[in-house]
């Protein structure tokens, strides 16, 4: 391994630099719109619309999180009864037949990570909205995680359409609830959410 | 400075610290100097392991799409998982929007991903087609972050545990191809940098015009 960098020198600020999304390559911040300079792709819009943007998104996912946790995102019809399971109660369910792992990791991937996002997210629209002082560093990792774990909350939606295909027996059949559709459009929204926030709110 | 000088620069992805580039050694990395985070690396041969790496993940994604996953046994009864009849039975229930969902984030988006860096690698070798190139490597960039199928792995053993009390559970060629194409996934995401293939992109392409 091999530590890079020499210091940067002091004349090149990183505030006036930013770091193209999708090439990777170091740009001059412009304050608005920016065109990459090697892959050409309008990588920054201005900054006031994407901060509204992520806003929007974030309202619309915290909207949806309700009828996410409210209605049943799996129901069991066995002999003709039907028992609906919300996201909490199959957390309880599992917890209670002693499976502590998997409700660990239900509880962690459908309840943590959308409220952590959305706590994250907030946060950082808040400070760059008033001025507050945090570390830029801190903020820009805390928007790191943010994106590295938007796609988890998923894990549920996918494991109902996993039991819909497996238990499908003319006995007992697993169908997705409505809250699953509410939980993915939730997740769509969260990662929409955190995709369209602009990096230069953290720097200035 | 003028803007060509902004490429022996690199901002971490992590904490954007800005770095000035050092030239590497073969198979070495160089990492942040405040969190870590690798910024680039130095691959002694870039171009061909990660197409054969690219190429071998695609036939395995593709062995995994049209095999089973898992059967399960009920008191005699069969019943077994594959990545289509997943989204059928979406369809069927009437839930379209996860239904599409599923077949973009776990099965469109992971094969787009892995086809275009196979024929973008290719284009690249035989120095060809510079716009396509372009385009194929903005398409990935954007893609990436939608493919999920890490997170369903994550789901089809979460969904072996939860039936592990009451049924019997055979795993099939899908699954084990499918840990296959996860390694080889994590490997190519690992070894290939956006940054790079960039530099080689414009070396490439400059020589040719």
């Amino acid at each position: 391994m091999k530590r890079s960098t020499e210091s940067t020198p002091n004349r090149y600020p990183t505030e006036k630099l930013v770091r193209c999304p999708i090439c990777e390559a170091v740009n001059y911040d412009t304050q608005s719109i920016i065109r990459c300079r090697r892959c050409k792709e309008l990588i920054y819009k201005h900054k006031q619309i994407s901060y509204h943007k992520t806003l929007a998104f974030l309202i619309t996912a915290a909207i949806l999180y309700i009828p996410a946790n409210v209605y049943p995102i799996l129901i069991t019809r066995q002999l003709g009864t039907l028992q609906e399971n919300t996201i909490l109660g199959g957390i309880i369910a599992l917890w209670e037949a002693g499976s502590y792992p998997v409700a660990l990791i239900i509880l962690l991937a459908s309840v943590f990570v959308p409220i952590l996002k959305f706590l994250f997210i907030s946060y950082l629209l808040i400070t760059s909205k008033y001025n507050m002082k945090s570390s830029k560093v801190d903020q820009h990792k805390l928007f790191y995680i943010t994106e590295a774990i938007g796609s988890w909350s998923m894990v549920d939606v996918f494991v109902v359409a996993i039991l819909s295909v497996l238990i499908h027996f003319s006995s007992i059949q697993i169908i997705p609830g409505t809250g699953a559709t509410a939980f993915a459009l939730m997740v769509f929204f969260t990662m929409l959410s955190a995709l369209s926030f602009d990096i230069r709110l953290i720097k200035h | 400075m003028p803007s060509h000088e902004l490429d022996n620069f690199i901002i971490c992805k992590k904490c954007h610290t800005l770095h000035k580039k050092v030239p590497l050694a073969h198979d070495t990395k160089a990492v942040c100097r405040y969190c870590d985070t690798v910024i680039y690396r130095n691959h002694r041969d870039l171009f061909n392991t990660t197409l054969a790496l690219a190429i071998t993940a695609l036939i395995l994604l593709i062995v995994s799409f049209s095999f089973t996953i898992l059967t399960i046994n009920i008191k005699g009864v069969n019943q077994s998982l594959n990545f289509a009849s997943m989204f059928i039975v979406m369809f069927e229930h009437h839930y379209y929007f996860v239904g599409i969902m599923l077949g973009f984030l776990v099965m469109l988006f992971p094969l787009i991903i892995l086809s275009s860096t196979i024929l973008l690698l290719i284009l690249m070798k035989y120095r060809k087609y510079p716009y396509l190139v372009k385009r194929l490597l903005i398409l990935i960039a954007k893609l990436i972050p939608w493919s999920m199928i890490d997170i369903f792995f994550i789901s089809i053993l979460v969904a072996m545990v939860k039936l592990f009390d009451f049924t019997q559970i055979d795993v099939d060629v899908g699954f084990i191809s499918f840990i296959a194409v996860l390694l080889l996934d994590f490997m190519i995401i690992k070894r290939i940098s956006f940054n790079e293939l960039w530099i080689n992109y414009e070396e490439i392409y400059r020589i040719n015009a």
